[in-house]
C-alpha cells in the first residue's frame, strides 16, 4: 500500500475530497497536511510519502509544495510552479500565447486605463482564493463588459489593493467547453456559459472527444507543467476555440468516477 | 537606443540612471505604476531595466521576456529576490548560510513554537528591505494582516552588515538590524570573508550588481545572508566608482552581450 501526502486547506478538505478519501481507504495510507494546522519548518526535509497531491493553492500550500519539490525526490502533483502559473492569469496567458495556444486578447492596466480592445471581461489577477465567480454584466450599444466583483474589490481597496485590473477579451460563445485532464487521459464536457446560466451543472453534458481541443489541452498542460487539470474553452462565431481558464485544482466530483480515476492515477504514479 | 525603466519611483536612483543614459544619447522612458500598461505597447523599446520588483513590474518583465525583449537584471532572478522562500533557496543553492525559516497560521505558530525558539523576524512573504518587517520576541507579538499564514525567520544575534557589489567592486558597511538600505551605516574595515561571500553570491548567479544583508553570528562567528537585493539604490555607496555610471555601463554591456548571443 502506498503512502500519499494530501496537501490541502480546510475548505477543500470539508467540501471536495470526501469521495476521494473514501475510495482511497484500503488502497493508500493518507497523511494530511492542512494549511490551517501545519507548521512549515523549512529545515525539515524528511518525509515518508511515496507521492504528494496538492489540493489547494494558498501561500503555505504552495511553499510546502516547493519544499517537497526542491528538497526531495518524491513526485508531487501538481508541481508548485504549475500551480503558481495557473493562478497568475497574466503569466499563464503570456506563456500560452507564446507557445501558440489561442487565448483571448488580454491586458493588465492601471484602473483608469481602458484595455486596447472593446468587449472584455475583468477577472481577478491572481485566482488564488476559494471563492466563486460573481459577474457584473453591462451591455450597451452592442458592446459588452463583464466584471468579476472580487476582481474590483481586490484592485480597489481589498486586501490586495493594487489598483490594477486584468482584462480578457470577451468571446461570445454558445457553449463553454470543459476538458478535464488526468495525465494523458482527457474527458470532455460542454455547458451553457456561466455568464448566461450561473448554474453550470444544470446544462453540463459529457461529449465525445473534440480532437482540436485534445491537441490544445495537451499542449497547454505540458507547457504549464500540469498532470491534473481542467481547461475552459469558448468557441467564437467563426469556430475558433479560445482557452479562457486553466485550473490546477479541478473538482473531479463533477466527472464520472472522478475520485477513482484520480486515486488510480496517483497509485500508478507513486509506483512508477 | 530606446530603453524602458521599470521603477516604482521616478526619482532617486532610477532618475539618475535615466539622466545618465539620456546624456549618452539614448531615448529613455520611465514606467511607474501610474503609466505602466502591460500589453503590446511595451514592445516598442529595445530593452528594459528592471529597477523595481513590484508584482506588476515582474509581470511586465515576464511579458517582455516571452516577447524576446531583453530585461536587465534577469526577471526570474529578480522575482526570486523578492519572494522570501525563493530567496531562502537561492542562499542555500549558492552554498551560503541563511536563517532558519518557518511559515504557519498565527494560532499554529503560537502552539507549536517553544518559548526558547524566540526571537524571530516576521517578514512579508513578498518583499525586500525592511518594509513590513517586525521583531517578534514572544507569541504575543505574532500577527497576520490578512488572516493568512505568516513567514518567520530566526533572529540571529550578531553584527549586521550591508554589502554592496558593482561588478567585482565590493563595499561593506556595518548597519543596525532591521533598518533599510538608506539608514545610516558605519564604515568598517572589510574582512576577506565578507568580500568572499559577496563575490560568491555575485558569481554564482552571474549578477552585475546588487547587495546582501549579512549577519555575523556572535556565537559561531559564521556569516549568514539574511536578505539579498537585486537592484539597490546604492544610497550608502561611498567607494571609488560612481554607481549610476558603472551600473549603466554594466547594463549596456550586458545588453550588447545578449544581442551577440541572439
Amino acid at each position: 500500500m502506498i503512502t500519499l501526502g494530501l496537501i490541502i486547506d480546510e475548505y477543500h478538505l470539508e467540501k471536495k475530497v470526501e469521495e476521494f478519501m473514501k475510495y482511497m481507504r484500503g488502497r493508500a495510507k493518507i497523511n494530511l497536511y492542512v494549511e490551517e494546522r501545519y507548521l512549515l519548518d523549512f529545515s525539515n526535509t524528511t518525509f515518508e510519502e511515496d507521492i504528494f497531491i496538492v489540493k489547494a493553492k494558498g501561500d503555505l500550500v504552495i511553499n510546502f509544495a516547493k519544499l517537497i519539490d526542491r528538497e526531495t525526490q518524491i513526485p508531487i502533483i501538481n508541481s508548485p510552479t504549475s500551480i503558481w502559473l495557473c493562478y497568475n492569469r497574466f503569466l499563464n496567458s503570456t506563456l500560452l500565447r507564446k507557445i501558440g495556444v489561442r487565448v483571448p486578447e488580454f491586458s493588465l492596466n492601471p484602473i483608469r486605463k481602458d484595455p486596447p480592445f472593446e468587449n472584455y471581461i475583468v477577472k481577478n489577477i491572481r485566482d488564488q482564493r476559494n471563492y466563486a465567480f460573481n459577474p457584473l454584466i453591462k451591455e450597451k450599444k452592442g458592446k459588452i463588459t463583464v466584471s468579476d466583483k472580487r476582481a474590483l474589490l481586490e484592485a480597489q481597496g481589498g486586501q490586495e489593493n493594487y489598483q490594477y485590473l486584468y482584462y480578457q477579451q470577451f468571446i461570445r460563445s454558445k457553449w463553454e467547453y470543459k476538458v478535464y485532464c488526468i495525465g494523458d487521459e482527457l474527458f470532455f464536457y460542454k455547458q451553457i456559459p456561466v455568464l448566461i446560466d450561473p448554474d453550470k451543472m444544470k446544462s453540463r453534458e459529457e461529449i465525445k472527444e473534440i480532437p482540436e481541443l485534445s491537441e490544445i489541452a495537451l499542449k497547454a498542460i505540458k507547457a504549464v507543467g500540469l498532470k491534473i487539470a481542467s481547461l475552459d474553452f469558448l468557441q467564437s462565431e467563426n469556430g475558433d476555440f479560445y482557452l479562457t481558464d486553466i485550473n490546477s485544482s479541478p473538482n473531479f466530483n463533477y466527472i464520472q468516477n472522478g475520485p477513482k480515476l484520480i486515486g488510480d492515477y496517483l497509485i500508478r504514479m507513486a509506483k512508477a | 537606443m530606446k530603453i524602458g525603466i521599470l521603477s516604482k519611483r521616478n526619482k532617486m536612483f532610477a532618475a539618475k540612471i535615466k539622466q545618465f543614459l539620456e546624456s549618452e544619447g539614448h531615448v529613455v522612458e520611465l514606467y511607474t505604476l501610474e503609466n505602466l500598461n502591460i500589453n503590446q505597447s511595451l514592445l516598442n523599446n529595445d530593452f528594459y531595466i528592471m529597477k523595481s520588483k513590484h508584482m506588476f513590474f515582474l509581470y511586465a518583465g515576464y511579458f517582455l521576456d516571452t516577447h524576446n525583449i531583453p530585461v536587465i537584471p534577469n526577471v526570474n532572478l529578480s522575482y526570486k529576490h523578492k519572494n522570501r522562500i525563493e530567496s531562502h533557496y537561492l542562499i542555500k543553492q549558492a552554498g551560503l548560510l541563511g536563517p532558519s525559516t518557518y511559515m504557519g497560521m498565527v494560532d499554529v505558530l503560537k502552539t507549536k513554537l517553544k518559548k526558547t525558539d524566540y526571537p524571530f523576524i516576521q517578514k512579508p512573504l513578498m518583499g525586500s528591505g525592511s518594509r513590513g518587517v517586525r521583531f517578534i520576541t514572544s507569541s504575543d507579538d505574532l500577527k497576520s494582516t490578512d488572516g493568512g499564514p505568516i513567514y518567520l525567520e530566526k533572529f540571529i544575534q550578531g553584527i549586521h552588515y550591508l554589502s554592496y557589489f558593482i561588478d567585482n567592486k565590493v563595499c561593506v558597511y556595518e548597519k543596525l538590524p532591521l533598518v533599510n538600505e538608506h539608514a545610516r551605516v558605519k564604515a568598517i574595515e572589510m574582512t576577506q570573508d565578507l568580500i568572499d561571500i559577496t563575490l560568491r553570491w555575485k558569481n554564482f548567479y552571474s549578477m552585475l550588481f546588487g547587495h546582501l544583508d549579512i549577519v555575523r553570528d556572535e556565537n559561531t562567528n559564521k556569516l549568514h545572508v539574511v536578505d539579498p537585493g537585486s537592484f539597490p539604490e546604492f544610497s550608502n555607496w561611498n567607494c571609488s566608482v560612481e554607481p549610476e555610471k558603472e551600473v549603466c555601463r554594466l547594463i549596456l554591456n550586458e545588453y550588447s552581450k545578449q544581442l551577440r548571443i541572439k
